[in-house]
């Protein structure tokens, strides 16, 4: 009897400690934000451990600064996670270009990812005809406004160049910015700005055509474009009162001078709904958002430019491909999953570019986002949508974009020499070949 | 056996470790970014050899001249301020005999810190929105309401002078030091003979603190080349490329453009200067200078 005892317990052992019941886990670093990673914990981290039994999903946060680089010399080791992240598609091409990321052809035809996620957002993982990296957020840029203070001063929201010229000079009477808005921390800010004038002035057609090489950056319209914009932020001080205090404020700084209204608007991106929302949630004024207003007859009257803010693939040396794609198709299947994350996030991150109707969206999700959503949704869905330069635009014109409309601001070239400059980066990274899949018109 | 044993081997023997280390975190670095600077490399995936195209177009590039510029105008500056106010506060501080410790410490104090610290609190006290500028505008002075990191016609200068003040205390430090290696009695037959303080400092401090004052032109000099972090924190080489530095421009290269194989050629070509001032003091010593 004691015999047999002692062999269960050696037997129960065995199997408690076997490999055969251990998960298999999968990894994934991600850049470390304090407020926001214990919600990535526990709605999607927990959420997708307790849904099974044989992946464990382990996420490790890493500071923004120096994620790019130690996941770049992990991959080159040979090591790395299994989840590959990089900050959008022209980023994401620089590990495909290294044969840093599997070929998810035989995963997308599985689980029907085409089926799933919207086609632009899509094929912007789809490189040389396979697919590669995956959507993980879409973004936009839109303008945001205090909406107490247009209601008090009975201003329209602009939507056209002469009605945001003329709510930019009543502003201005009343000792206030037009926009609050800054670069310091964050260099390529300025291509928010620039993306804003190629699209809303130029049109999106016009820069699609540029983007797959059936126009040249040189022409009329663009250089308009950012002569227009040259004349906004230089001549006219439309971000923050001047060149100067637009360079030297931070994040916090312009958000803090919208709510406390030191402007009338902000240009920015979707993800600043988090912190808008929090700014404004102790103060008695209301915000809004709209379209940015068209600035020339070539832009429709109301379009969202596209953008992928984060991009994941599959690390090619990973033991546990599998797995990781299993747990990649779990969290673009469930739509409940995504909303309930994101929305905990003000749908400012995770926010996955699936088919939403409006029924799938909870009770207690902000209305404004919510608008913000379905607008999207229904406009992009109709064709007008533009293109941000930090999605479409490959790594060297791409720093080009931004790094040297300071020079332009400066009056150190001209808007002529800039977008010439431009084309021969465009020129160049076309014969290199790290052009990015442009969603057609 | 016995040959291992040899006293001769044994002081290599210590300095092996430190040898190795050096070998794989700084030899073999430095050898692959010479290599790296005649390839394509983006930093990941195949590299093609391009012979010298990496420095053909260096030459062609406005900006990294513009840097080297900047780097030579940042030396000078480096070379004269800092040297010169050190210089002049630490014979200065020679003289006080009570209360010496805590202006030392006091002037030393910027350099103990990290320079992101020291790059914080320049910027808040240049910021449009909480600086010294709102505080002179709320008594009707129209000063400082522009951050000069923002301006291109100063923000070189005022990083050059943020990294400065962090710097000119270190130098002070140094100079006291071999100052008080001077021997008292020249100061005394100095005094006998009725020289006044001026005279002192220039025919007997100069003079006997010349090593020290050579090896910190030396490091100055050297230290001038890769600088990096000041910059980088406070105006990331901006606006339009006005404070940018050879240091920044190659982290641009490579972590911001992928341009690692032409970033490397950057990082040869300091590398070569940096040769070319050790090997000036090297002749400088040849030559009988006490360097």
């Amino acid at each position: 009897m004691k015999k047999i005892i002692n062999s269960l317990f050696v037997l129960s052992f065995f199997f408690s400690s076997s490999a055969v019941f251990a998960k298999t886990q999968i990894s994934w670093w991600m850049e470390a934000r304090a407020e926001r990673d214990p919600i990535v914990m526990e709605k999607l981290v927990n959420a997708y451990n307790s849904s099974q039994d044989e992946i464990e999903l382990v996420i490790e946060f890493t500071a923004q600064e120096v994620l790019g680089e130690k996941l770049r010399t992990a991959l080159i080791s040979g090591g790395g996670p299994d989840i590959v992240r990089a900050a959008g598609p022209s980023f994401i091409k620089e590990y495909q270009m290294a044969g840093m990321l599997e070929n998810l052809d035989a995963y997308a035809e599985q689980y029907g990812w085409n089926n799933k996620i919207v086609p632009w957002a899509y094929n912007s993982g789809v490189f040389d005809g396979s697919l590669y990296a995956l959507p993980l957020t879409y973004e936009s840029m839109i303008m945001l406004y205090n909406k107490t203070l247009f209601a008090e001063n009975g201003w329209g929201v602009p939507t056209t160049l002469e009605e945001l010229e003329d709510v930019a000079s009543k502003a201005k009477a009343m000792d206030m910015n037009v926009y609050s808005y800054g670069s310091t921390g964050w260099q390529p800010t300025h291509e928010h700005l620039v993306g804003i004038y190629l699209n809303n002035y130029a049109g999106p057609e016009n820069v699609y055509k540029a983007l797959i090489g059936e126009k040249e950056w040189t022409d009329p319209v663009f250089v308009e474009a950012i002569e227009l914009l040259r004349k906004h932020m230089v001549d006219e001080g439309y971000w923050s009162g001047s060149l100067e205090n637009y360079y030297a404020i931070d994040w916090d700084q312009f958000h803090d001078a919208f709510s406390a209204r030191n402007a009338a608007m902000m240009t920015i991106g979707t993800w600043t709904f988090q912190r808008t929302e929090m700014n404004f949630s102790s103060i008695d004024d209301d915000w809004g958002w709209a379209p940015l207003p068209s600035l020339s007859s070539n832009s429709p009257d109301q379009n969202f430019m596209l953008a992928i803010g984060t991009s994941i693939g599959l690390n090619p040396n990973s033991k546990n491909k599998d797995a990781a794609a299993s747990m990649l198709n779990w969290l673009f299947s469930n739509k409940d999953v995504v909303i309930n994350l994101s929305n905990a996030l003000e749908f400012a991150e995770f926010n996955l570019p699936l088919y939403y109707e409006d029924s799938d969206f909870p009770a207690d999700v902000n209305p404004k986002i919510k608008d913000f959503l379905s607008t999207f949704g229904k406009v992009t869905g109709e064709g007008n949508y533009g293109y941000c330069t930090w999605a479409f635009w490959p790594a060297d014109p791409g720093v080009h974009i931004w790094k040297d409309m300071e020079v332009v601001w400066a009056g150190d070239i001209s808007v002529e020499d800039y977008m010439a400059d431009h084309q021969k980066l465009w020129d160049k990274a076309r014969d290199k070949g790290t052009t990015l899949s442009i969603p057609n018109r | 056996m016995k040959i291992f044993l040899n006293k001769s081997l044994i002081a290599w023997y210590f300095i092996l470790p430190v040898l190795l280390i050096h070998l794989f975190v700084i030899a073999i670095p430095s050898i692959s970014s010479l290599a790296l600077s005649l390839t394509d490399f983006r930093g990941m995936g195949k590299l093609n050899y391009i012979g010298f195209e990496n420095f053909n177009e260096l030459f062609d590039d406005r900006y990294f001249v513009k840097a080297v510029y900047h780097n030579i105008i940042w030396t000078i500056a480096f070379l004269t301020i800092p040297v010169f106010v050190a210089l002049v506060c630490a014979y200065l501080l020679t003289g006080i005999k009570r209360g010496q410790l805590f202006f030392r410490l006091a002037f030393f104090f910027p350099y103990m810190l990290a320079s992101v610290v020291n790059c914080q609190i320049w910027k808040y006290l240049f910021s449009p929105i909480y600086g010294i500028g709102t505080v002179l505008s709320s008594f009707g002075l129209d000063l400082l309401t522009t951050s000069p990191f923002t301006t291109k016609e100063y923000s070189l200068f005022a990083v050059a002078f943020v990294d400065g003040w962090h710097f000119w205390g270190f130098l002070v430090v140094i100079y006291l030091t071999g100052m008080y290696q001077v021997d008292s009695s020249l100061y005394e037959a100095a005094d006998i003979e009725g020289a006044s303080k001026y005279q002192k400092f220039r025919y007997i401090t100069l003079p006997m603190i010349r090593p020290v004052l050579v090896f910190t032109i030396m490091i100055i000099t050297i230290w001038s080349i890769p600088v990096f972090d000041y910059v980088f924190i406070l105006t990331k080489g901006g606006p339009a490329y006005s404070s940018e530095v050879i240091g920044t421009y190659m982290y641009s290269q490579a972590f911001e453009r992928f341009n690692v194989g032409y970033s490397s050629a950057i990082g040869t070509m300091m590398f070569f200067y940096v040769l070319i001032i050790v090997g000036l003091f090297g002749v400088l010593r040849r030559l009988g200078w006490e360097v």
